[in-house]
């Protein structure tokens, strides 16, 4: 008698969110097992990948890097040459030079910037801040509004301005919001359960459950989004079954294995093949606990875990 | 250099001192009240003071408004003194000391409790007899042919009187012995404790002086209760209350520690409790009472770990410091004649065992006061203070932890937050619509809102929570006229306009403070979570809670679990049982048995300390919201609108 394995999906299932409009639009989300458990039901949308463009790309010195931005200067540049690049499924627009504390730049620049991108390009764009409090807020909610009816997901609102960001991005403008928490499960229910309290609806919410690149205490992220995933599909805590997104990039490309340069750290080997080592690692990380979608900059990276994804699902 | 304290409602009180020094420490020096529970840190701005005249070096902090600051108010903790100077000492600041409500016994109410616990003692068995005697005996006196010296002769007449064979006569009453004996033509009433075939003489005083008298003792980080009673019958003879003298010294047990650690800090923090706190009361009470403080045969004390350290002038650092290991958890080595404490010197202390650091005598006498220890349905026992301590279990085992719920249920670490006294709110309802409170204040008729207690605290973020006001986090979701902000956006709930105050400032709770509350309730939840988890059992296996502690007396059951801090079990279930750890010490002191169970019960407990128990974290985290980030565990839990 041949073998038959038994199946076993959940309940309880993530909710299947939406990003982006027309035909380039993605769908995050949406599955009913555990990650990559094809075995136990079809996963019908993949893990998404986007590409992270920063306003301070132009730092980036990783000689394959640059090679393939060769010739970009403004952000739309950076973002329609990202498009092109194989796996992307999205853009995030990274507003790093907001910062008070940095080059302070003014909300006014970043969303001409983003919406001279959102003309230019078709891929759905996801915002990150400057992790400011106060400025992200307002270029948060300026860019959700010039934005409006790109269907574009803001990350991130977290406990200290869930109430202005989740307001303006997903009330006023109708855009998704992302929910960030740091490594704990309950902080990470409760943030969902205080954006429902706003009257958001479930299924306009991303979670963002907190990140860090491998061997930086990336133990507290695997177990939290174990956890989280467990309550989503096995108890169908519906305060916990928002997709998940993952910002890969900024944490894997500040660590030291991706920073100390070559004359530092000899016998390291090259600093650009490290960085993109420390990228595919985190990003595998993120997908095999849970993640429905990672942010990532390196092409070969990209590559490396679009296959990945592709073989397993 | 002079400073004058102008107490308000006493006469003035004037110390010498050098420049620099500090204004509260100056206040302790001078014995002058001012409730400090930070114990100076600056972070309570509880020991506010106004300077009339003279010169203070005293930033102006976040607790004083700028007018305030123009009209002379400082904070006491951080003011030093630059030049002769003379400050008012407001009332409210030293109300703490003279009318601190606890559960001392007052209200026939708390009467009627603690006479059914001690009825459901003798129903589990405890028989409520000790050994101490009184006896009058009449000796012939001594004559040329009667030449018996004194104490042969009372030898005889003892064990001709108790039937005993052997007698023991101490030094404390042969010193004396000549002359009572005397004095009372050789009928005297002698008191003692009788074993198998011995009495042990304890005093030999006056024919008319038959009293024998116990003393049970309750010492709390804030408050300190006590009652005499009748040895023979049970019956009570006096009973008091007052604020723990060492409060000034920091409001929780690891303030004090940190205090009685510096030098001469373990002399002064004893001398706090005893000579300022329990000596006037115990000689108090012997007036009221109308006996000899001689007539103190036995004394029990129901304490916590690092208080009954201190009260026995041991060194406590060891209860905070890992691994945790106080000096003594059973020790019943001590006379009152150690302490000097104003009884008979022979008279045993008698300390209620402690089973960890921070699970004490106050918690055993208490189990044994609640009676869980013989019941066959599973029992919750909170005992709620400025540690919450917690105790699971029934017949066959018990399992107990504490948690540091800090001195929120107090008052403290809430702006306008204060202790159980006079002009306290501590009851509330808000009308959903208009959001309009209605309040019950603690005091005379006409008493105007001062602050709020524990109690009222529940109440408000309850009603709050309830009418929509706030939401999970404890943050402000609608707006009206008692709702307000402040420049940062801060919300805040008006609960008495300043003409509607006692002191014409404006009582209301705040984000932080409710931040603050929500992480107290959080504390003792998610204590009570882990314990039972600890043991594989659910919520659903609560027979019974019963609620001790001060606090506990005006607390709204409802409102408590309607905000998570009490497990959803049927209201019904709830038993508040007052001051458990005076109760159990009462029992203590009359009862041998009792004592016996008390030392039974503390060996059968098992400790869990939170501290260091991996889940314990997580569980704080999840119940720090309204009523939990688990909603199932509170169906009962209502957000009208």
């Amino acid at each position: 008698m041949a073998f038959t394995p038994k199946t076993a999906p959940f309940s309880g299932k993530i909710n299947a969110v939406t990003l982006g409009t027309g035909d380039k639009a993605i769908v995050i989300g949406g599955q009913n097992v555990m990650p990559f458990y094809t075995f136990d039901a079809p996963i019908e949308n993949a893990p998404k990948i986007g590409i992270e463009i920063s306003d301070l790309a132009a730092n980036w010195d990783a000689p394959a890097l640059k090679e393939f931005y060769a010739g970009c200067t403004t952000m739309v540049d950076y973002a329609k040459r990202a498009e092109t690049m194989p796996g992307a499924d999205f853009l995030c627009l990274h507003f790093e030079s907001a910062d008070p504390n940095g080059a302070n730049r003014s909300v006014a620049d970043c969303v001409a910037d983003a919406k001279a991108v959102a003309d230019a390009v078709t891929m759905p764009i996801v915002i990150m801040g400057c992790k400011n409090i106060e400025k992200d807020g307002e270029l948060f909610s300026k860019i959700a509004e010039a934005l409006q009816g790109k269907n574009i997901l803001v990350l991130s609102a977290r406990n200290e301005d869930y109430k202005t960001v989740g307001a303006s991005v997903a009330l006023a403008y109708g855009q998704k919001v992302g929910a960030e928490t740091a490594d704990d499960i309950n902080l990470a229910k409760q943030l969902n359960i205080m954006l429902k309290g706003l009257s958001i609806n479930p299924e306009n919410i991303v979670m963002n459950i907190g990140t860090a690149a491998v061997g930086y205490g990336f133990e507290y992220v695997a177990s939290t989004l174990d956890r989280v995933r467990l309550a989503a599909l096995a108890q169908s805590d519906a305060d916990l079954q928002m997709p998940i997104m993952s910002p890969v990039s900024p944490d894997a490309w500040s660590v030291k294995e991706s920073t100390a340069t070559e004359e530092d750290e000899p016998a390291w080997g090259s600093r650009e093949e490290r960085a993109i080592d420390m990228e595919v690692s985190t990003a595998a990380a993120n997908l095999t606990g849970g993640a429905d979608a990672v942010i990532m900059r390196h092409p070969a990276a990209i590559a490396t875990i679009k296959k990945f994804i592709t073989e397993l699902v | 250099m002079k400073v004058t304290f102008q107490i308000e409602g006493a006469s003035p009180v004037i110390i010498e001192c050098n420049a620099g020094e500090n204004l509260l420490e100056l206040a302790r020096r001078a014995n002058v009240a001012i409730d400090a529970p930070c114990s100076g840190n600056g972070s309570c701005g509880k020991c506010r003071i106004k300077l009339i005249e003279g010169e203070l070096e005293s930033p102006q902090s976040r607790h004083i408004s700028d007018e305030e600051y123009k009209e002379g108010w400082r904070l006491s903790c951080s003011s030093k003194v630059r030049s002769d100077c003379t400050v008012f000492v407001p009332d409210i600041a030293s109300a703490y000391q003279s009318r601190m409500k606890t559960a001392d016994l007052s209200s026939p109410k708390e009467v009627a409790i603690f006479d059914e616990c001690q009825e459901n003692l003798k129903r589990s068995g405890i028989h409520f007899v000790n050994r101490f005697r009184s006896k009058v005996i009449t000796m012939a006196e001594p004559s040329l042919e009667d030449t018996m010296p004194d104490n042969e002769r009372l030898t005889w007449a003892i064990e001709d009187a108790f039937g005993v064979e052997n007698v023991h006569i101490p030094f404390s009453v042969m010193v004396g012995l000549a002359h009572t004996l005397r004095e009372n033509h050789f009928t005297v009433c002698v008191k003692g404790e009788l074993t198998e075939n011995t009495f042990h003489c304890m005093e030999v005083c006056a024919p008319e002086d038959t009293a024998i008298v116990g003393c049970a003792i309750d010492i709390g980080t804030t408050t300190v209760t006590m009652v005499l009673t009748d040895l023979e019958t049970g019956k009570l003879l006096a009973k008091g209350s007052s604020g723990n003298g060492q409060i000034r010294y920091g409001a929780d047990v690891i303030n004090r520690i940190i205090e009685q650690g510096k030098p001469g800090g373990r002399k002064k923090l004893q001398d706090a409790i005893l000579k300022e706190t329990l000596i006037p009361i115990i000689a108090n009470l012997c007036k009221t009472a109308k006996i000899s403080a001689r007539s103190i045969l036995r004394l029990s004390v129901g304490a916590n770990t690092t208080m009954n350290h201190l009260f026995v002038g041991v060194d406590a650092s060891s209860v905070r410091m890992e691994p945790y290991v106080p000096s003594f958890f059973h020790w019943d080595g001590l006379l009152a004649g150690d302490l000097k404490l104003p009884a008979n010197p022979l008279a045993p202390v008698l300390i209620a065992p402690n089973i960890g650091s921070y699970v004490g005598g106050d918690i055993t006498a208490g189990t044994l006061a609640s009676g869980i220890w013989d019941k066959d349905e599973m029992s919750l026992f909170i005992d709620l203070g400025t540690n919450g301590e917690i105790v699971f279990g029934n017949r066959d085992f018990l399992m107990s932890c504490a948690c540091s719920a800090g001195p929120a249920f107090e008052g403290g670490d809430i702006s306008c937050g204060m202790r159980a006294t006079d002009g306290a709110v501590e009851a509330c309802v808000i009308d959903a619509d208009t959001m309009e409170p209605t309040l019950s204040i603690i005091g005379d008729e006409g008493q105007k809102v001062v602050g709020i207690c524990g109690s009222g605290i529940i109440d408000l973020i309850s009603e709050l929570y309830r009418c929509g006001i706030i939401n999970a986090k404890g943050l402000f979701v609608r707006e009206g006229k008692r709702v307000k902000r402040d420049a940062h956006g801060m919300g805040r709930y008006v609960v008495a306009f300043p003409e509607e105050s006692e002191t014409e400032r404006e009582v209301s709770l705040n984000e932080v403070d409710i931040d603050n509350f929500i992480r107290a309730k959080g504390a003792i939840f998610s204590a009570i979570d882990t314990l039972l988890k600890s043991v594989d059992m659910s919520v659903e296996m609560i027979d019974r809670v019963y609620v001790a502690g001060g606090i506990g007396s005006g607390i709204n059951m409802k409102n408590a679990v309607n905000i998570g801090m009490f497990p959803d079990v049927e209201i019904e279930k709830f038993h508040y049982i007052g001051n458990s750890s005076l109760t159990g010490s009462y029992a203590m002191v009359m009862s041998d048995e009792a004592n016996a169970k008390c030392a039974e019960v503390a060996s059968n407990m098992t400790y869990l300390e939170l501290s260091t128990h991996p889940g314990y974290m997580d569980a704080f985290v999840a119940a720090c919201f309204l009523p939990h980030t688990d909603r199932s565990l509170f169906p009962h839990s209502v957000q009208e609108r």
